[in-house]
């Protein structure tokens, strides 16, 4: 039996909106049956109490909200004024600065490549360079000891410190 | 059946049919957990289960503590948002 279409014009406005209410209200039962089963289910099955964290285990990893710590208590400017005494020159180096000067005593990373090349090139004195590298760059650069070379050996600069820095890696 | 009851019928068959129900469903428990209102009703579930007991609970238990409590939440920007949506589907299938 086929339904008979009713025309929405019959009706006027107030019934509309009953309408839409009435729509509204089932589809929020709807809802919160589904909240229900979805809780019960939960509870029967172990699961629904899973996420909670007792109240000790709250205060414990509570945020801390104060000045000069972070969220987890600790002080985070801490390290600024340590000290660290460098394992191969046995100097007291600040914190900061730590890495670069590790960098330029142990003769490795990409600038004390360069600036050991530099040195060599100008013919300066580089006394507190560890050898190995140093013996690398005499091996590689040859010309030296000729003034009008620096320009030839400024440009193969990049060929050079791929090359050291490889030699580098390989010495570990 | 009077006109409206035959007009409701009709749209709630509209409704399944276009899958605006299902949509209008899936709309609404977005908007519900986006504004809280599901972990509201989970609080006070928690409540009940405390009360009930948490081997004895039943379906019938929440339901019947929940289902108006869960009605009167409802925020009212979310239902206006879902009754312009029914609005606009009761005008588009005027026939």
């Amino acid at each position: 039996m086929k339904m008979e279409e009713v025309s929405m014009s019959s009706l006027d406005n107030s019934k509309l909106e009953a309408l839409a209410q009435d729509i509204l209200s089932d589809l929020v039962e709807d809802a919160c049956l589904g909240l229900c089963f979805e809780v019960h289910r939960a509870v029967k099955q172990g699961y629904f109490f899973l996420d909670d964290t007792d109240q000790e285990s709250m205060r414990d990893f509570e945020i801390v909200d104060e000045p000069g710590l972070d969220v987890f208590g600790q002080v985070y400017n801490q390290w600024k004024n340590k000290e660290c005494v460098c394992p191969n020159c046995s100097r007291s180096i600040a914190a900061s600065r730590f890495a670069p000067h590790l960098e330029k005593c142990l003769g490795m990373g990409r600038n004390s490549s360069r600036i050991a090349n530099r040195r060599i090139v100008t013919g300066n004195n580089t006394n507190n360079k560890s050898e190995s590298d140093q013996e690398d760059n005499d091996d590689v650069n040859d010309n030296d000891w000729s003034y009008g070379a620096e320009k030839k050996a400024k440009k193969r600069k990049s060929d050079k410190v791929i090359v050291i820095n490889l030699f580098s890696y390989n010495k570990g | 059946m009077n006109k409206e009851a035959r007009l409701k019928a009709t749209i709630n068959q509209k409704l399944t049919e276009t899958g605006e129900r299902e949509r209008l469903k899936e709309l609404l428990r977005a908007k519900l957990t986006e504004c809280g209102w599901k972990d509201q009703m989970k609080a006070q579930c928690k409540e009940v289960i405390k009360e009930k007991g948490l081997e004895h609970v039943t379906v019938e238990d929440l339901v019947v503590e929940i289902t108006p409590k869960g009605r009167a939440l409802v925020p009212d920007s979310v239902k206006k948002e879902l009754l312009q949506r029914i609005r606009a589907f009761l005008t588009q299938h005027a026939s």
